[in-house]
């Protein structure tokens, strides 16, 4: 585009053109600043996947005869379901396929969503983009810049995927193809999140929207894979992008068309999402905002009322999450330890010391829901954190409300969400077992990780007293490490006595191991402690709002 | 004094934050039934009195007393008393403004619902709409009609009528004169004169977190001089000999100059020896007396009054 418009600063625009493509260049830098390590480090952690599996499967199926064994039992329903129907299981590339395209694919997904809400809707929410737009900066500029950035992260995974695949010397077109089917999906989902910040107002609905749609396409392709005739999934899999990205068949039949499908999903969608912004006001989303009611009800007033209300998405979410969880388990449980190998190290590390493969696989379904029981109390706790942040507190605390009602009312809502997920999610895995485990044996062994959930709350409560602008970011960290000591201790050769050092490492993983009070009963002295100290603090320090 | 006739007494107060000094011996009282304006600039301090005063901060030293108790120690036991309304609000996006005023509402301890469908008719406010899709002045009106629907005995108003229009304001000016009416009392900080020389009648200007003036309004007007502006029939050189007279710029057979309280009568006597063809004279502004202090701060000017100084007047009547 030409400047129509001779200004002082005529020689950066025409740099940059004039019409609605203004400061585009100047955007994609600015987003680049603010987005720079978080985009390094999901390129980063994506690609490394590559060669720390391919090693670990190296050495799982050292010998063509040991992978062509492999290609025997390979295709299960679970494997299928979970992460694709397997093909050229008797390759390397193509093992590596089974284990780790699907996890790549979708966290890639999930990137392109929160990055693409990040820079878009959050920043109309805020206001910022207002002040943005209200500068030389045409109407297009920041939003297609921000769809480029994360287009690019895609883009730049896939191509490092792919080189790192290559130079573990993989085969080039299924290296280069396993790379453009991962960025592809990105990509898709680029498109399909810039929709999003379009049709809801807020960033909190747009990344809902856009996981959702996550969630929904992974579960049409599961379909898809359980449907298979053992060689080919089902049609159903041309409903979903990550199916077209799985049926680009890297290190097997090496079809590189459905990219084409993948792309026009994604310059299709920032295109639509373009044309949308265009014809609608600032801050405005095409899901019409609803009226409400005019009185709060006498439950709403409570705050026990209030803290529920303000959860209640994120706990019918969770709690739906918990369903499908338990239910996917129970009903996997069988098929997963048919297809686990006893005498192999992994699967041993992996399911514990357990003499019964199947007690084992339960009590991994176990610790899952304690761990997804975990996260939600964590981010329901933060809650709380978030209305002190944001000066809701001071106008609630300027009213006749003491500062430990108030917060045990956060409390009350996740410590009793999380023991419901424990319970509904574990009594679904037992009940949809077909007889591996009861209903009622899996709910308590998911709710022995209840302790361990307390403690993260625990943790969260101590900081949110002593160190609270740090609290909530601390208290994921403890987590993270928690999750990937008990999940990935064995693997990482921790010993027995580290893991059980850790909250969800030291909770007896029935129904594999005894069940002993002991460490319960220390997880659950230690979160009082730290919530007491934590409380205490609380009540005496100042409040301390942005 | 006895305890129930002081609605807040703070004395010497201090909170430092960090290496920042927020109150460094800040003096404020209100009577009770009386509305008590608090002056200052940007970052003098009057929030951070405002908090300390609601128990949301700690102070470092000095003391206060709200309606007789500890802000801090009585907080809960004093909120059933008091209602705020904050400058800034910040709502629940996901509520109705309905909602945010029954939830503020019932904090502290209940809601009239006549008083508050009037209020919401009286500040044109509609209920049903999500908080998120609220302009600032919206969001005010919700924390204004949570905090008049109530029948606290002490309001303490930060800035309140932010973001509102005049008619709004206008509005607001009524139901404080309401409250004033009803033996209430009230804290208003505000930095719009006008607001101020309309409602209160006792003011307190603070500076760096220090108290620099305060006393009843019409006391500190006392205090300082009337500016006068006159056409002589004559050239106004004249006036230099005058006693009394203050400030003097001539213009030809125009003059302006100041005079105090108590040579007024004797310089309008002067004056009318030399037959004035007009003559305009204006009371000492909240605004003069408020740019007095302000001027030291950033523009430079004269600064009248040194930190720390402070020129307590008593009680006219």
């Amino acid at each position: 585009m030409v400047g129509a418009v001779q200004t002082p600063r005529g020689r950066a625009r025409s740099l940059t053109g004039s019409g609605t493509m203004t400061g585009f260049l100047l955007s994609v830098r600015f987003i680049l600043r603010r987005n720079w390590l978080q985009l390094a480090l999901w390129a980063a952690v994506l690609a490394v996947m590559i060669p720390v599996v391919y090693d670990s499967q190296q050495q799982a199926f050292p010998t063509q005869a040991a992978r062509d064994a492999y290609a025997q039992v390979a295709n299960t329903p679970a494997v299928a379901a979970m992460t694709g129907l397997p093909y050229a299981a008797g390759s390397l590339g193509g093992i590596l396929v089974i284990k780790i395209w699907m996890t790549l694919a979708v966290a890639l997904s999930f990137a392109s969503v929160f990055l693409v809400t990040r820079n878009g809707r959050a920043d109309e929410e805020t206001g910022r983009s207002e002040l943005l737009k209200s500068s030389v900066m045409g109407r297009h500029a920041y939003s297609a810049a921000n769809y480029v950035v994360a287009g690019a992260l895609s883009i730049v995974s896939g191509l490092l995927i792919s080189l790192l695949c290559l130079s573990v010397r993989l085969p080039t077109a299924g290296s280069l193809l396993m790379g453009a089917s991962i960025a592809g999906t990105g990509l898709a989902f680029v498109g399909l999140a810039a929709v999003c910040g379009q049709l809801s107002s807020t960033s909190r609905g747009t990344n809902s929207l856009g996981v959702g749609l996550i969630a929904l396409f992974y579960f049409i392709r599961a379909g898809a894979d359980l449907q298979s005739n053992g060689v080919d999934p089902a049609a159903l899999s041309w409903f979903s992008p990550i199916g077209w990205a799985q049926n680009m068949r890297p290190f097997g039949q090496d079809t590189w068309w459905p990219l084409l499908a993948l792309l026009a999903l994604a310059v299709g969608g920032c295109v639509m999402a373009l044309r949308i912004e265009t014809n609608r006001d600032l801050g405005m989303g095409l899901l019409p905002e609803r009226r409400g009611p005019a009185r709060a009800s006498a439950f709403l007033r409570e705050p026990v009322g209030l803290a529920l209300r303000l959860q209640r998405g994120s706990l019918l979410g969770w709690l739906v999450g918990a369903v499908v969880a338990g239910a996917f388990f129970g009903g996997v449980a069988q098929a997963m330890t048919n297809a686990l190998d006893p005498s192999n190290a992994l699967a041993k590390s992996f399911v514990g010391s357990s003499s019964s493969m199947l007690d084992g696989v339960l009590g991994i379904f176990a610790l899952v829901n304690g761990l997804l029981a975990g996260a939600f109390a964590v981010q329901s706790l933060s809650t709380a954190r978030s209305e002190e942040e944001a000066g809701r507190l001071e106008a609630q605390l300027a009213g006749a409300l003491s500062r430990y009602t108030w917060l045990g009312a956060h409390v009350l809502v996740a410590a009793a969400g999380s023991g419901l997920m424990l319970l509904i999610g574990g009594y679904l895995a037992g009940a949809s077992s077909n007889g591996a485990a009861t209903g009622s044996a899996m709910a308590g062994a998911s709710l022995a990780y209840w302790p361990a959930v307390l403690l993260m709350m625990g943790v969260l409560l101590f900081l949110n007293g002593f160190l609270p602008r740090f609290s909530v970011s601390l208290t994921w960290a403890v987590y993270g490490i928690s999750v990937l000591v008990s999940m990935f201790g064995a693997l990482f050769s921790l010993s027995e006595a580290a893991i059980a050092a850790t909250p969800f490492g030291a909770v007896p993983r029935l129904p594999a191991e005894n069940f002993m009070l002991l460490p319960l009963l220390v997880l659950s002295v230690l979160a009082v402690a730290l919530a007491i100290l934590g409380v205490w603090q609380f009540r005496r320090r100042d409040l301390a709002s942005e | 004094m006895a305890v129930n006739t002081v609605a807040i007494e703070v004395s010497g107060l201090h909170k430092k934050f960090g290496r920042t000094t927020a109150l460094a011996g800040l003096d404020l009282q209100v009577e009770q039934g009386t509305v008590a304006g608090f002056l200052g600039p940007n970052g003098s301090g009057k929030s951070t009195t405002i908090r300390i005063l609601l128990g949301l901060l700690k102070s470092d030293g000095g003391s206060a007393t709200l309606l007789g108790g500890d802000p801090w120690r009585d907080a809960v036991d004093l909120h059933r008393r008091i209602a705020y309304v904050p400058g800034d609000v910040s709502l629940w996006p996901n509520l109705t403004g309905g909602q945010a005023i029954d939830i503020l509402s019932r904090l502290r301890g209940g809601v009239d619902n006549a008083l508050r469908d009037s209020l919401l008719e009286r500040f044109e406010l509609d209920p049903t709409k999500k908080a998120r899709s609220y302009s600032k002045g919206n969001r005010q009106k919700v924390a204004l009609v949570a905090g008049l629907a109530s029948n606290a005995e002490l309001l303490i108003l930060d800035e309140p009528t932010s973001g509102l229009d005049p008619l709004m304001e206008q509005v607001f000016t009524s139901c404080i004169r309401e409250v004033k009416a009803e033996g209430r009392s009230v804290l208003l900080s505000s930095h719009i004169f006008a607001e101020v020389e309309k409602l209160c009648d006792t003011v307190t200007i603070i500076r760096d977190g220090r108290t620099v003036e305060s006393g009843r309004l019409d006391a500190l007007r006392h205090l300082h001089r009337t500016t006068v502006s006159v056409v002589l029939d004559r050239d106004a050189a004249i006036l230099a000999s005058v006693a009394g007279i203050n400030d003097l710029v001539l213009d030809g057979a125009n003059a302006t100059f100041t005079v105090g309280e108590a040579e007024l009568g004797a310089v309008l006597l002067a004056l009318s020896a030399y037959a004035p063809r007009s003559l305009l004279s204006s009371p000492p502004s909240l605004e003069n007396l408020f740019l007095r202090h302000y001027a030291g701060t950033g523009l430079g000017a004269v600064d009248a009054t040194a930190p720390g100084s402070t020129s307590q007047i008593a009680g006219a009547q």
